[in-house]
């Protein structure tokens, strides 16, 4: 803290560089315990707090959190309460000088202060807590209302986070009302400072609640229609904001609010499905960034891909390539028609980089020119590497290796995609399984042989990452571990309608876990065909636990007659149980096998490729937390599969 | 086709505060071009009249043109100061006369005609670029006996200075070097230095803090003081730290303009450029070259010693200041020579140091309406010398 003018300039630092965020655990709680004295002691003309280059605060140190117990939550809630309100009630005028990141508890301690700078290049403003399966708990709740108007609180604090944890950047928070100025970055805190000089002190900047009860009720209905439909009660957090969002529009003091949120984060935070997300959010934040399996092997440069095949998986992947890589690309297509639609869908997706602003025409076109398109492999022999992407049968990619041996270098690395056909059968050195659509999940299955080499999965790791997609590393086995999971989850369905259940039982069943899509929404996305033989895969390789449906069979080829085998309907309690029993199974079944280290790449993969809820912790979390597990199988599935801790 | 020069006037400068190079000094971990940033944007919002678009040159100025100086300084600062894409820039280097020749290359473009408004200035972060840096010098130097090795060594050359005029001792280098801290004292408390220094906020170890003061100042400096300090170039020199100026860093930048350009733009001019000169000295007697600088501009002024009634110098070595007074037989207690002290008090970050005399010797002509003519001038390694004659222009001009 320094004395400037009689400002107090208070920098929020944990002495990192800006690679690592500051974040408020105990220790930055007791510093501004150490230094409220001197500010409330203290004539100054005003405070302005700021935090160190990039970084405001990046919220809780959720690291303290996992395992953490009622009264730790509530003590931790009440402390923030305490110190942030001597913020609030300091006499001079105070300013939240925002230059960089600002979550959760950042934004809070920002709203306790009079008013709040926010500089253009700020890129995450948020409150993520909902997210994770928590609330705001230091005041966010109360005090974001009756800044920014209920239906932004409710957007901000609950739909926000809800939807992938989307974040506003500066511009967007000042759109919202959330700071007073927006500030370009170059000069910020200098320009934040003659803001702070400039306010009047003791001017009533504290606004006055909203309390319009007629729409906050309304606006509440609406936001808890939206969740019902989005996480059918499965996740207590967002409702508990809502309620807490209402109260503080209805009149509550600012105590009042305090002790509502300290109650309601005391339940969450020890509660199931926060720890699950916790849980959740360390695989895929943390735990990736470190990810198990990846060779130390140097990849070799991807000067030129090939991708064999142009229908629509192919193209899609090829418009991701080029838009990531920007290398030269040769397709290769028996059909010249199957050609021409890859490049005009490959135009489309360059013009909408344009149309979004991404670059100029001029790179565009470049871009286009660099790709080529041929019924010959005669411009696949300079590729690093080639991706086949043909038709889902084992000789027609037998062919095509066979093929790309005789056409590429010696050392090019020639992978396949495909979702669920043995890489090694099929002649491949390494295989990808991308997920639909190909630009928007982030998940990528990395199949490796016994015969992939390290250099070869390094380069292929590498490939994966510079498409910013995620890689999570499985064995050739049948359907990996995302479609194998969920086709087993699947049986369990199609058993229930040929025992008579209807279409909407089913889901309902399994919606009420909170999945982001009813069993038979993705069936239609996957395509009927395409499950059915992705089943026929697993039935081949497992028969007892993937019996073939003539349900499925006759969806494939265009009917949508369910075939009733036996009327004997069951409760939707019944379905959901063996649907997680059969998950649960599978599961068990994959570990022991060593499709995957251990069952956190379970979740990883769910989480990613199939949208899985971070509440549900994946799926695995959810089996151990409830004693499925235990009960199915003696110990947890977080202690089997190689990799798994010894229990 | 027949054309004339343009008058180029000075309208307004800045700096930031000085501070100590080093870990322990202010800017330690603020980067090089953002004090430039931070003076050009300064400039800009003191001259609101000035539509940004119309700036047609940055030249900025440094000695080390590497790492957070490098990337050609001028255009460097300008896109990160946020000016137009369209306005070009460009980076000098003519060592502690690198804002001064900023300032003459400037104006010999508006002079031209190639340009109506350029911003001049100067950088230099001497913590995060030493002297003497990445610099390979050449073995013929040596090898040949071209230069003295002291030539390089700056404070080497300080003390030739005293060899060579055995009559300036250290007892008068240290009594100027007291006067020098006494004025910058005084000056910090009337209005000049909040004119020509802006503060900053920078980041240190300790959070964010305000740049707003020279940290080489020491108000309390006296003889006894000085008298026994170490003497760092030569065993029983005469050359301490005490009576020069520390390594420094720090920015500056100053906005020129033709004439015409200044009234069309509503800009309040300060000062017109009437001569400069930059002149030549033996390498190992650096600290000799504003003499024959400031007698060549005089001489293209045509105006002798007496019409000069203000003189804004640097201040390296005060042996530097006295060989000068020496020369141009100027009493080094006369009030027109640095008024508001120099450099042995404010430090001297090497390129940025010109724009400081500039900023200085405007506000020291609004105080003292009867001065016409001042000079600003300086000493540069390896032997040369900067000298430049400014006319005061009254308000409403």
């Amino acid at each position: 803290m320094r004395d400037s003018s009689r400002v107090a300039l208070v920098t929020i630092d944990n002495g990192e560089d800006y690679t690592k965020p500051t974040f408020f655990g105990r220790a930055a709680l007791e510093s501004l315990e150490r230094l409220l004295p001197r500010l409330e002691g203290d004539d100054w003309a005003a405070l302005v707090i700021t935090g160190k280059p990039f970084v405001f605060a990046a919220g809780a140190d959720i690291t303290q959190f996992r395992g953490a117990t009622r009264e730790l939550a509530v003590e931790g809630s009440h402390a923030g309460h305490e110190l942030f309100g001597r913020i609030r009630a300091l006499p001079f005028p105070t300013v939240a000088a925002i230059n960089g990141a600002c979550l959760g508890g950042g934004v809070e301690l920002a709203l306790h202060c009079d008013a709040r700078t926010i500089s253009t290049a700020v890129r995450h403003f948020a409150c993520p807590e909902c997210f994770l399966g928590i609330l705001p708990a230091w005041g966010g709740t109360q005090l974001i209302p009756p800044l920014v108007g209920i239906e932004n609180a409710v957007k901000f604090v609950v739909t926000n986070p809800m939807r992938q944890n989307r974040m506003l950047t500066g511009p967007q928070a000042f759109e919202l009302g959330f700071a007073e100025r927006l500030l370009e970055p170059a000069e910020f805190v200098d320009e934040s400072l003659a803001f702070a000089l400039g306010l009047v002190p003791n001017s009533d900047s504290h606004r006055d609640s909203y309390r319009d009860s007629h729409s906050v009720a309304e606006v509440i209905r609406k936001a808890r229609a939206r969740l019902d439909d989005q996480v059918h009660g499965a996740a207590p957090a967002p409702y508990r904001a809502l309620e807490l969002i209402e109260g503080a529009c209805s009149g509550w003091t600012v105590e009042e609010g305090y002790r509502a949120e300290e109650e309601a984060v005391g339940k969450l935070l020890p509660g199931r499905q926060a720890q699950a997300s916790l849980y959740a959010f360390d695989l895929v934040e943390r735990r990736a960034k470190n990810p198990p399996g990846r060779p130390s092997a140097e990849p070799k440069p991807i000067r030129k891909v090939g991708i064999v095949g142009a229908g629509l998986m192919a193209a899609q992947i090829a418009a991701l390539v080029l838009r990531r890589l920007e290398v030269p690309i040769a397709i290769r297509d028996v059909s010249d028609d199957a050609l021409a639609a890859a490049r005009e869908s490959i135009e489309e997706a360059l013009a909408e980089q344009v149309a979004k602003g991404r670059y100029d025409e001029g790179k565009a076109r470049f871009l286009g020119s660099i790709v080529t398109t041929s019924t010959t492999y005669d411009d696949f022999a300079d590729c690093d590497l080639v991706l086949e992407a043909v038709f889902e049968e084992l000789e027609t990619k037998q062919q095509v290796f066979a093929e790309l041996r005789e056409h590429t270098r010696g050392d090019s690395v020639l992978a396949t995609n495909t979702s669920s056909l043995s890489v090694a059968e099929m002649g491949a050195d390494v295989g990808f399984h991308f997920f639909n659509p190909v630009a928007v999940l982030p998940l990528v299955e990395l199949v490796r042989t016994a015969e992939t080499d390290d250099a070869t999965l390094a380069t292929a790791w590498a490939f994966a990452e510079k498409l910013r997609k995620r890689p999570v590393l499985v064995a050739d086995a049948p359907a990996f571990v995302v479609n194998r999971v969920l086709t087993r989850q699947l049986t369990v369905i199609l058993d229930a309608l040929e025992h008579g259940n209807t279409i909407e039982e089913a889901d309902e069943a399994i919606l009420r876990l909170g999945m982001p899509m009813a069993p038979s929404v993705l069936l239609q996305m996957v395509g009927p065909r395409v499950a059915n033989h992705v089943l026929e895969t697993l039935h081949d390789a497992y028969p007892d636990r993937y019996p073939l449906f003539q349900t499925l069979a006759d969806y494939a080829e265009g009917g949508d007659e369910i075939v009733v085998q036996e009327h004997a309907p069951r409760t939707q309690d019944e379905i959901l149980e063996s649907a997680l029993e059969a998950v649960a199974d599978e599961i068990r079944h994959l570990l022991e096998e060593g499709v995957v280290a251990e069952a956190a790449d379970v979740d990883t993969a769910l989480i990613l490729g199939a949208g899985w809820p971070f509440w549900l912790g994946g799926i695995t979390k959810f089996l151990d937390q409830t004693g499925r597990s235990e009960r199915m199988f003696g110990r947890e599935l977080a202690d089997i599969g190689p990799a798994a801790k010894t229990a | 086709m027949g054309r004339e020069l343009r008058e180029v006037v000075y309208v307004d400068g800045v700096r930031t505060a000085f501070g100590r190079a080093g870990p322990k000094g202010v800017f330690w971990r603020t980067r090089a071009d953002d004090l430039g940033v931070k003076v050009v944007r300064e400039l800009l919002r003191r001259n609101p009249g000035l539509p940004p678009e119309r700036i047609d040159d940055v030249v900025m100025a440094a000695t080390a043109q590497v790492g957070d100086q490098g990337l050609t300084l001028g255009r460097d600062v300008a896109l990160l100061a946020g000016l137009p894409s369209t306005v070009p820039g460009f980076a000098v280097d003519r060592m502690c006369a690198g804002a001064l020749t900023a300032v003459t290359a400037g104006a010999g473009e508006i002079a031209m005609g190639a340009a109506d408004v350029v911003l001049a200035g100067g950088i230099e972060h001497m913590g995060h670029h030493p002297m003497g840096e990445d610099v390979d010098f050449n073995p013929r130097f040596v090898a040949e006996r071209l230069v003295d090795p002291s030539a390089v060594t700056m404070g080497a050359t300080a003390e030739n200075l005293h060899d060579r005029f055995p009559h300036l001792t250290k007892h008068d280098a240290d009594a100027f070097a007291v006067r020098s801290q006494h004025r910058a004292a005084e000056a910090w408390q009337n209005g000049v230095m909040r004119e020509a220094v802006v503060p900053m906020s920078v980041f240190t170890d300790e959070g964010w803090r305000a740049a707003d003061r020279d940290e080489f100042l020491r108000p309390d400096t006296s003889m006894e003081g000085l008298a026994d300090l170490p003497t760092p170039f030569r065993p029983g020199g005469r050359v301490t730290a005490g009576n020069s100026a520390g390594l420094t860093d720090g920015a500056a930048v100053c906005l020129l303009a033709s004439e015409d350009a200044a009234a069309d733009l509503g800009l309040a001019p300060r000062m017109r450029l009437v001569s400069y000169a930059f002149a030549g000295v033996e390498p190992e007697l650096m600290g000799l070259g504003p003499v024959p600088a400031t007698r060549k501009a005089l001489e293209l002024a045509g105006l002798s010693l007496d019409d000069i009634g203000l003189f804004e110098l640097n201040e390296p070595f005060a042996v530097q200041v006295l060989t000068w007074c020496d020369g141009l037989e100027v009493d080094p207690e006369d009030e027109r020579l640095n008024p508001y002290g120099g450099a042995i008090a404010c430090g001297h970050p090497l390129a940025a140091t010109g724009v400081r005399l500039l900023a200085q010797l405007a506000y020291g002509f609004r105080e003292r309406t009867s001065v016409r003519y001042g000079l600003t001038a300086l000493c540069v390694g390896m032997g040369m010398g900067a000298a430049l004659i400014w006319e005061s222009l009254p308000a409403g001009h």
